[in-house]
């Protein structure tokens, strides 16, 4: 809890107990075994979501990584950077509702957040347990890379990606 | 008849698809069905006791701290481990901050847009709403200005359509019954709740380590408390858990309460819909004298059956004639046979998926048709959940919980009869959330008067090390998880997990018929309902919304002849 306003926030969403839906999960651990710059914060977020809400609000930029059932073959990584809920690709488990909704809530309590989603296609009807399956444990590394690559650019200063509109904010007067 | 299916019910956590049989807009009948396999009982066996509850703490993204704590309960309960009064007010403080954080956002974010409409908050009078809500509540933030800024917010929001929570309602709905400046203040305060819930689940961070996924221990609690110390629970921290529990007193008593008995006296009629069973089950929590004692919990424990409020009825986990689960509707097989029914020491988890292939337009509702087992106490079909352990309490004669209930009853005009009901469910969630409230401070006093004595001691390592168990063991961890009565069984051989089962609150109320045909909460709850639009399940929705569903889910609805004639889809 001491990390400062500017930081990032790397956020590994899923189940780990359903597989390959925990993938997201899997990244973060594998990340928190590797040299990562300061001012990053790597978090294991399972399917919290509202409980996740003051996490991504102290971060400046949240990189999440999460699986989707997109159609796509197993193991196929898309950046995305989705600004609402309906942005946000087709997901399976329980946390489908909650994280998307999130999205929508920074808008309602003007603070827009600037999110890069890593979306890890995999394949439909996992079974329970812990382990991944053969071809996603071999890429888990490579995602990491991905993230810790995405971490360096987002590290620079970057002009653009400040200039995310705020919708019209209503402040208490009353007292 | 046609059969409505909703699938997923939205603004609920995990998978959960509703089935109905309508004749003239009225539910006939209805079928409840878990999309989502479960099995963690599979991931457990022989793995160590003590890690348990970190893998438990996994079942759901809500309900983290509750699984974390039946599973220590369970383990300690079969080894003999009797925990500090400390590290029991620190897991009660953890217990209270998730009911209060996850009531407040069931209320306004998960159930409130059942009931209010946003649109119509949009033509709503500023300077009438801030008269409204400076009659019912001294909550600060009540000027015409302010809600005027709010409303010209949420002008903006839905005329961009781009927020899938504004645009996805059934905005215009007859059944909607609140005038628009009621509306107005009740989606002020679903904006409001947003901040503050943020606040009070800092507690679990400062007491269980970490959040969403705080740090339990068998044995008692993994903090220590040293007054001085930077990294251990401190004075600083001591009492900024002091402040954030008055913030949440503040909360409950001058938004969450005023604003629910508001908005229920438009909708009383809802106080004779979707009471459902007629039997409640809680095991009761908040223990004041230990684990052991449940006759000193702050909620009783206890069956109600018929509604008869003169009677509460012993549980008792461990009886294997008490608490028994079914599969004949249950995509599992038993080694017993399918009409048989398995108490959780003896529990099996085999997957026998025979339905169809999805996506699917109808179950099988004459085989099985759903993931979750049956759960029967003394094969009575029970109702867990707020209304549940308000209900024993009252009926075992709690003054705390009587003199709360009774006020509110009071205040609406309404006979205890009306809580039997979708209303009263969710009555009896806010009701529960201002006795939480008040309690915490109790215990935090307590916490900090035992730490001004010296006891500072927060675990016993008593029989931590395998080396001084039984060879074999097994016991029982109940607790009230927010949605309802909650347990784990465990089995100990050699050190390590047999078996290992979980009973969930929605397993209790959303699961299928049991061998004898008797429906469970969902599903008895909406027979009778009339929908004021067939093509709008909103009633659907109000009643199993008022249950808190910790599955997520979709409505779906079929005409007389079966055909599906309308799917609803929430992205």
């Amino acid at each position: 809890m001491t990390e400062s306003a500017g930081h990032l926030l790397v956020l590994g969403i899923g189940n780990v107990l359903m597989g390959d839906e925990g993938v997201g999960v899997h990244v973060v651990r594998h990340l928190e075994q590797l040299d990562v710059p300061p001012g990053v914060e790597l978090l294991d977020g399972g399917t919290g979501s509202f409980l996740l809400l003051d996490p991504m609000q102290r971060a400046r930029k949240v990189i999440l990584i999460d699986a989707t059932l997109d159609g796509n073959p197993a193991g196929t990584v898309r950046r995305l950077t989705p600004r609402f809920s309906r942005d946000y690709p087709r997901t399976l488990t329980a946390h489908d509702i909650g994280l998307k909704d999130l999205l929508d809530t920074f808008y309602l309590l003007d603070h827009p957040m600037n999110v890069v989603l890593f979306a890890i296609s995999i394949a439909p009807l996992q079974g329970i347990g812990m382990v991944l399956s053969p071809e996603i444990e071999a890429r888990v590394a490579e995602f990491a890379q991905l993230v810790l690559r995405e971490v360096e650019s987002a590290s620079r200063p970057d002009p653009q990606e400040n200039g995310l509109e705020s919708l019209a904010s209503a402040q208490d007067d009353s007292r | 008849m046609a059969r409505m299916v909703v699938d997923p019910i939205t603004r609920i956590e995990g998978h959960l698809r509703i089935e109905a049989v309508v004749e003239n807009g009225t539910i006939m009948d209805a079928y409840s069905a878990g999309t989502m396999v479960r099995g963690f009982e599979k991931i457990l066996k022989g793995r160590d006791p003590r890690d348990a509850w970190a893998f438990t703490e996994r079942a759901c993204g809500v309900c983290t701290t509750v699984h974390a704590l039946a599973s220590v309960r369970t383990v300690e309960d079969a080894l003999g481990i009797s925990v500090p009064k400390n590290a029991e007010l620190i897991r009660n403080l953890m217990f209270c901050t998730q009911y209060v954080q996850d009531h407040v956002v069931h209320f306004y974010h998960l159930h409130a847009l059942d009931w209010v409409d946003v649109v119509s908050s949009l033509s709503a009078d500023p300077q009438k709403t801030a008269q409204i809500a400076t009659s019912i509540s001294s909550w600060p933030k009540s000027s015409p200005k302010y809600f005027a800024a709010v409303q010209d917010k949420l002008k903006a929001f839905v005329a961009s359509g781009q927020l899938g929570i504004f645009a996805n309602g059934y905005w215009g709905n007859p059944s909607y019954k609140l005038p628009p400046e009621v509306n107005l203040l009740a989606v002020t305060h679903y904006l409001e709740a947003l901040e503050w819930q943020k606040e009070i689940v800092k507690i679990h961070t400062i007491f269980g380590g970490k959040n969403p996924h705080p740090n339990y221990l068998v044995g008692g609690v993994p903090c220590s408390i040293n007054t001085d110390e930077v990294n251990a629970i401190n004075m600083d921290r001591l009492n900024y858990v002091g402040s954030l529990i008055n913030g949440a007193i503040a909360f409950v008593e001058q938004v969450y309460i005023p604003d629910l008995m508001a908005i229920a006296g438009f909708y009383k009629d809802w106080a004779a819909i979707g009471g459902g069973l007629k039997n409640y089950l809680a095991y009761g929590d908040l223990p004041t004298r230990g684990y052991g004692q449940p006759d000193y919990f702050k909620f009783a424990r206890g069956a109600i059956l018929d509604r008869n409020l003169n009677e509460v009825y012993p549980v008792n986990g461990r009886d294997s004639q008490e608490i028994k689960e079914y599969i004949e509707h249950s995509w599992y097989s038993y080694s017993s046979g399918e009409a048989s029914g398995l108490h959780p020491f003896d529990g099996e988890t085999e997957f026998n998926y025979t339905g169809p292939k999805p996506p699917y337009e109808q179950l099988n509702v004459e085989g099985k048709y759903s993931w979750l087992k049956t759960p029967r106490w003394k094969d009575h079909a029970m109702e867990v959940g707020p209304l549940a352990r308000l209900l024993v309490s009252y009926a075992k004669g709690s003054t705390e919980v009587k003199d709360v209930v009774n006020e509110a009853l009071g205040r609406l005009g309404v006979p205890i009869t009306a809580l039997f009901s979708t209303l009263g469910r969710t009555a009896a969630r806010g009701l529960e959330t201002r006795l939480v409230a008040h309690w915490m401070k109790d215990f935090y006093d307590e916490l900090m008067a035992q730490i001004k004595t010296g006891e500072l001691s927060t675990f016993t390592r008593d029989r931590w090390e395998p080396s001084t168990w039984p060879a074999t063991a097994q016991g029982v961890g109940l607790t009230e998880a927010p949605r309802g009565a909650l347990a784990h069984w465990i089995k100990i051989k050699d050190g390590k997990i047999d078996n290992y089962q979980l009973v969930v609150p929605s397993t209790w109320n959303a699961s299928p018929r049991d061998p004898k045909g008797q429906r469970s909460a969902y599903e008895a709850s909406l027979i009778g309902t009339h929908l004021a639009n067939p093509e709008q399940p909103l009633e659907i929705l109000r009643t199993i919304h008022s249950f808190d569903p910790c599955i997520a889910c979709a409505v779906h609805l079929y005409d007389p002849e079966g055909k599906h004639i309308h799917q609803i889809k929430f992205e």
